[in-house]
């Protein structure tokens, strides 16, 4: 049973992680082989395992889940006790907005995952694979689940291999609604049954992971990259893309004001002007305002910066990141103060809420924008914003905090002007009592008296 | 071990200690609420942020561990200070102006810090303060009160319900700036330990129902002492406005109680204010309870012990007799040459205090019979035992001493009070005026454990030695003075008068204490050398 | 718990190394025996069945934004107002759930039929505004298109 999603793609150059988009028959075991799925993992369990390490770190395959971490690195940090137990955790919990391209790749090629996710585990020697997929997405894990049922009952995964001898376990593991279980070690304490907290760091989950054991956490379409690493052979990989620090294709996630949504795979680095192109432009025949590059953790970037490219390296460079790839678009008619404000609202809403900086500063800077967006906000209170959001930032125990922090922060830094105009606009309009007018503590606030 | 460079000075630690602990090794006190020795570390609070070299971010000096040499930190450059004023700042701008109305204030982490790390000023919007509808003064269970608008969400409490108390009622509920902590629903916070969370919030979030509004802490008076509520001998700060009690802290020590009390202990000094004191020596004349001085009182009572009535002399005391009292005792039974000496106890409810080696369970009801026991007071042979003394006992006696006028329920109980007063001749010593002490001919009124010095053998064969908290009430005086004094009229040559004095001449001459001596026991107490006397362990 | 959930996690046990692993499954079918939500004593019989403390299972419960600790309708709508749908449209998805159902969000409706409530990013943001209804998607929505979902469920 295929999805019922409806098919929002583009390709530039050879569609390889969306090459069976659409093509139902590749749901089933025989129909991904037919598709020339699977022999990659032949090739695979033929190889040393430390081998395979070795051709992903030579692809300079990087993290598709955010952080960008070389991926052949993250597998050679498990160390290589052979008697103990490890584990792959796939972080399918995919909740950073504007993204939805794992949910595309588990819909539609199911498969794809699972032989990436046996090829790491190989490498590493983990024996079981846990697929944490985020509780909302329903039909995505229905989809793996028969699509795992179907590898085991054809020798795919279980006690041997395609008759290799080694054995592979692999259950889809369903979350229950929050963010913060994208965060690795919050995930592993979600999968291990309790709140999603993340953990202080070291230990690092490679040596102390699920339930006290070495573990790989990988996101979905790094792992969907590696069949096609080690078919194709990483130089191949490495060809496509910027230099050999950003390599490969790339899943960008296109959202907000264009005419066509969807998920998009081209050559990582493509420009933003390109992909915007691919995307058939901004709607409406409007000019663009801003844009997102990375999920709503990233630093937003102007019209100005619309030829930049759109990799890991460059972005970093240009004070924002790659990210998750869910490129967010605003249009000249968008309110940046009601983007900075949902923006806070989200982190607030998803802070797990143990470390002080990020359970107090997202909630205070939900706050100060909800004055602003009622117009009963001082300037200085504005202003407050990204000094508030500085103060969050490189103090919090996970990364939620700096994500907040660059989400935030910089809009206000960068559309202070238009966000107190607009601000003075609600003011004018008359300031709102009641229950819109509180922050996340229910209280209604009492009007400011002294001038906007 | 790895040497650390902490602010330009260096201290050699244990692989793996982290910088708060490291940094105490150079006077360097971390600011930190959520880390605590015996919890498991979670590096929450953010508050213990420390500038590591070589390290870009700021890191959590609980998580931070020192593993080898060459570590440099410090915790006073301008980023650090900057992360701690930032903390403050975040943590105050939900938490409540409740100084005022909050038992906390005067002990509370949340205050100092601020003073030291933090603003004057705010920033934030009063009436934006987050507010937990209904759960500003929530009891949690019958010892412990929640006002969860002060929580500064450091879960120590849900850790140690889960970890040390093991019985998990607290939950860390909802998430980030709605997280609260409280018990599953129409469940309590109810185990012998409840109120060490008290002692570990950091702020006033989790108040005592007993101390609860009950006095100002720097009103108190601090003072190291130790509990009487059974032999498990924890260590405790008693703490006192003029000689009137107020609380019991646990006072820390590894080889007993740890950080620990339990509940029951807490509640163990109200008893001294519910009792009547006895404030004044009386002896019955003509029927009547009348005041004596305390010349008389001590004369009398030489005179009846040498007076050879009928019947035997019978010693009673009880397991809160201090070790050099039960030596005076058994030091004047010795010397009438009776064996009739013994030492009453009830049985305690289990409490089970945890630490480091296991931990320590409770068996008898008060702190010292096995003190009382090893110094002489246990009965010699043909002496009847404490049961049968209580039984039928008291009907052979001359005179009968009980050194303890709140023995137990006993000298509450009229059945036994009567028992007791079939002796010919009833001494009592103690502080209580209990129905047995208006039974006597002779009631001698002495110090409770607060006013005086003594040692206590507790259930781990520890001898601890506690110090005078205050002054006695009225006329009573140290049982040790009055022992002594009516010791010296009987043996002239006895020189010993005071506790430390009668302790020496204790050890000097039973085994159980050769080899130590009272200025020399250690703060923490000190294993007893060979407790082999025919006293049940 | 109810014996099809318990055979479900007896086979899950062979994969997990501790009962506690089984919370968020066992909530997850849990919840759906008890209509959706999970009471009390949903809660205490998960907690029995792993040997967990129930303030442990309820500060798990609360943690996460799948698990209701309220009563919801039969059928469950979340419509995601984050900033892709933002920019397309979803606050009038959210008015015209409130006339058609005539109740507030995170209110049921007084014959049990349908609540709703806004919700963070679904990742389903190439088909903006959109909503989730019970286990399904919904994209590329408008008022009517709402309005027209709503009307058929029963």
């Amino acid at each position: 049973m295929a999805t019922t999603s409806p098919i929002k793609i583009g390709v530039v150059g050879e569609a390889v992680l969306l090459r069976n988009v659409g093509k139902p028959e590749a749901l089933t075991v025989d129909g991904y082989r037919q598709r020339g799925g699977y022999k990659a993992l032949e090739k695979a369990l033929a190889m040393d395992p430390a081998a395979i390490t070795e051709t992903v770190k030579a692809s300079g395959l990087r993290g598709r889940g955010g952080a960008g971490f070389p991926t052949g690195m993250k597998w050679s940090f498990v160390p290589k006790d052979p008697g103990k137990q490890k584990y792959l955790v796939v972080n399918a919990d995919e909740s950073e907005p504007g993204t939805f391209k794992d949910r595309v790749l588990m819909e539609h090629d199911p498969h794809q995952l699972i032989e990436g996710s046996a090829m790491c585990c190989r490498a590493v020697g983990a024996s079981v694979c846990y697929i944490y997929i985020r509780g909302e997405y329903v039909e995505a894990g229905d989809i793996l689940e028969r699509a795992i049922a179907d590898a085991y009952a054809k020798g795919v995964l279980g006690k041997d291999v395609l008759g290799s001898g080694f054995q592979l376990d692999m259950v889809v593991h369903r979350g229950a609604g929050a963010y913060i279980c994208g965060e690795e070690t919050g995930l592993l304490e979600s999968l291990e049954g309790k709140r999603g907290q993340p953990r202080v760091k070291p230990p690092f989950p490679a040596v102390v992971g699920a339930f006290g054991m070495p573990t790989v956490i990988n996101n979905v379409e790094t792992l969907c990259c590696v069949p096609h690493i080690l078919e194709r052979g990483p130089e191949w990989f490495k060809a496509i893309g910027t230099d050999e620090r950003n390599t490969g294709p790339k899943l960008y996630a296109v959202s907000g004001h264009v005419e066509k949504p969807g998920t998009y795979e081209v050559p990582i680095g493509i420009t933003f002007h390109e992909l915007l192109d691919l995307c058939g432009g901004v709607w409406k025949g409007r000019a663009l305002k801003a844009f997102i590059p990375g999920g709503a953790s990233a630093p937003v970037l102007l019209e100005k910066d619309r030829h930049i490219k759109l990799d890991f390296d460059t972005l970093a460079k240009a004070g924002t990141m790659l990210g998750s790839a869910a490129v967010m678009v605003m249009d000249e008619t968008a309110s940046m103060l009601q983007v900075a404000k949902r923006s806070a609202k989200f982190f607030n809403h998803e802070s797990c809420g143990q470390c002080t900086p990020c359970r107090e500063g997202t909630n205070w800077l939900e706050v100060l924008l909800t004055h602003a967006s009622h117009g009963e906000a001082t300037v200085q209170e504005v202003d407050l914003v990204p000094i508030v959001a500085k103060q969050i930032g490189g103090n919090s125990l996970c990364a939620l905090g700096d994500a907040a922090a660059m989400g935030v922060g910089p809009i206000l830094e960068k559309f202070r002007d238009e966000i107190v105009a607009e601000m003075k606009e609600a003011a004018a309009r008359g300031p709102v009592h009641g229950p819109a007018a509180h922050g996340v503590a229910g209280r209604p606030t009492l009007p400011v008296l002294h001038g906007v | 071990m790895p040497i650390v460079t902490i602010d330009d000075r260096q201290v050699e630690v244990d692989a793996g200690t982290n910088l708060i602990e490291a940094a105490l090794g150079v006077g360097v006190q971390i600011p930190h609420y959520c880390y605590h020795p015996r919890l498991t570390v979670v590096g929450q609070c953010r508050m213990c942020l420390v500038k590591v070299e070589g390290m870009p971010k700021l890191q959590a000096g609980c998580s931070t561990q020192v593993v080898k040499d060459g570590m440099v930190v410090r915790t006073d450059t301008p980023d650090v200070k900057e992360a701690q004023r930032a903390m403050m700042e975040f943590l105050l701008v939900n938490h409540p102006l409740d100084c005022p109305i909050c038992d906390q204030a005067g002990e509370c982490a949340l205050q100092d810090y601020s003073f030291k790390h933090g603003m004057a000023t705010s920033r934030a919007r009063f009436e934006d303060k987050r507010v937990y509808s209904g759960r500003e003064r929530i009891p949690l269970g019958p010892s412990v009160v929640l006002n969860m608008n002060r929580c500064i969400q450091c879960t120590r409490c849900v850790r140690f319900t889960a970890e040390v108390a093991g019985t998990g009622e607290l939950g860390f509920l909802q998430r980030g700036a709605r997280a609260e902590i409280g018990t599953f629903p129409g469940r309590e916070l109810d185990n012998d330990l409840s109120t060490c969370v008290v002692d570990i919030c950091p702020v006033g979030a989790l108040t005592s129902t007993r101390f609860r509004f009950a006095e100002r802490v720097w009103n108190l008076d601090k003072k190291p002492s130790l509990c009487t509520g059974c032999d498990n001998g924890c260590n405790v700060t008693l703490e006192h406005r003029r000689g009137d009690i107020k609380r019991y802290k646990p006072r820390y020590n590894p080889d007993v109680n740890d950080y620990w009390m339990c509940d029951y202990g807490r509640s163990t000094f109200e008893r001294y204010a519910e009792l009547p004191r006895m404030l004044v020596p009386r002896q019955i004349k003509e029927g009547q309870r009348v005041p004596v001085s305390w010349d008389e009182a001590v004369d009398s009572f030489h005179h009846r012990l040498r007076g050879r009535t009928e019947g035997a002399t019978m010693f009673l005391g009880s397991g809160f007799l201090t070790t050099e009292e039960a030596y005076l005792l058994a030091k004047i039974a010795d010397h009438l040459g009776t064996p009739h000496r013994a030492v009453w106890v009830g049985e305690s409810k289990p409490f089970h205090i945890p630490n480091t080696h296991g931990g320590i369970t409770a068996r008898d009801a008060a702190p010292n019979r096995r003190g009382a026991e090893l110094a002489g007071m246990a009965p010699r042979e043909g002496g009847l035992d404490a049961a049968r003394l209580l039984a039928n006992g008291a009907g052979d006696a001359g005179v009968l001493v009980v050194a303890d006028s709140d023995f137990g329920p006993g000298a509450h109980d009229p059945e036994t009070v009567a028992r007791l007063r079939r002796a010919r001749v009833l001494v009592v010593l103690g502080w209580a005026d209990t129905p047995l002490a208006q039974a006597a001919d002779l009631t001698l009124p002495v110090a409770t454990h607060a006013e005086k010095e003594g040692t206590f053998v507790n259930g781990q064969q520890r001898l601890q030695r506690f110090r005078r908290a205050f002054p006695s009430t009225g006329e009573a005086l140290p049982l040790v003075e009055v022992l002594a004094t009516v010791l010296k009229k009987l043996d002239p040559s006895w020189q010993p008068a005071t506790a430390g004095e009668v302790f020496d001449h204790m050890a000097a001459s039973v085994p159980a204490f050769h080899g130590l001596t009272w200025k020399h026991v250690p703060p923490t107490g000190v294993p007893m050398p060979e407790a082999r006397a025919a006293v049940v362990g | 718990m109810p014996a099809a959930a318990r055979v479900k996690l007896d086979e899950l046990r062979k994969l997990y190394p501790t009962e506690r692993a089984l919370l968020l499954p066992a909530l997850h079918l849990a919840q759906k025996h008890w209509g959706g939500w999970l009471p009390e004593e949903a809660i205490l019989a998960v907690a029995a069945e792993l040997g967990l403390p129930p303030a442990e299972v309820y500060g798990v419960v609360t943690f996460y934004d799948l698990y209701h600790e309220k009563p919801v309708g039969r059928h469950r709508i979340r419509v995601c107002t984050n900033v892709p749908c933002m920019l397309r449209g979803s606050a009038e998805l959210m008015t015209a759930l409130g006339e058609a159902l005539g109740v507030e969000e995170n209110e049921v409706t007084p014959d049990d039929r349908c609540s709703y409530t806004h919700f963070e990013c679904l990742g389903a943001c190439e088909q903006a505004p959109m909503m989730m209804v019970d286990d399904t998607y919904h994209g590329d929505l408008d008022a009517e298109k709402v309005k027209a979902i709503v009307a058929g469920l029963e």
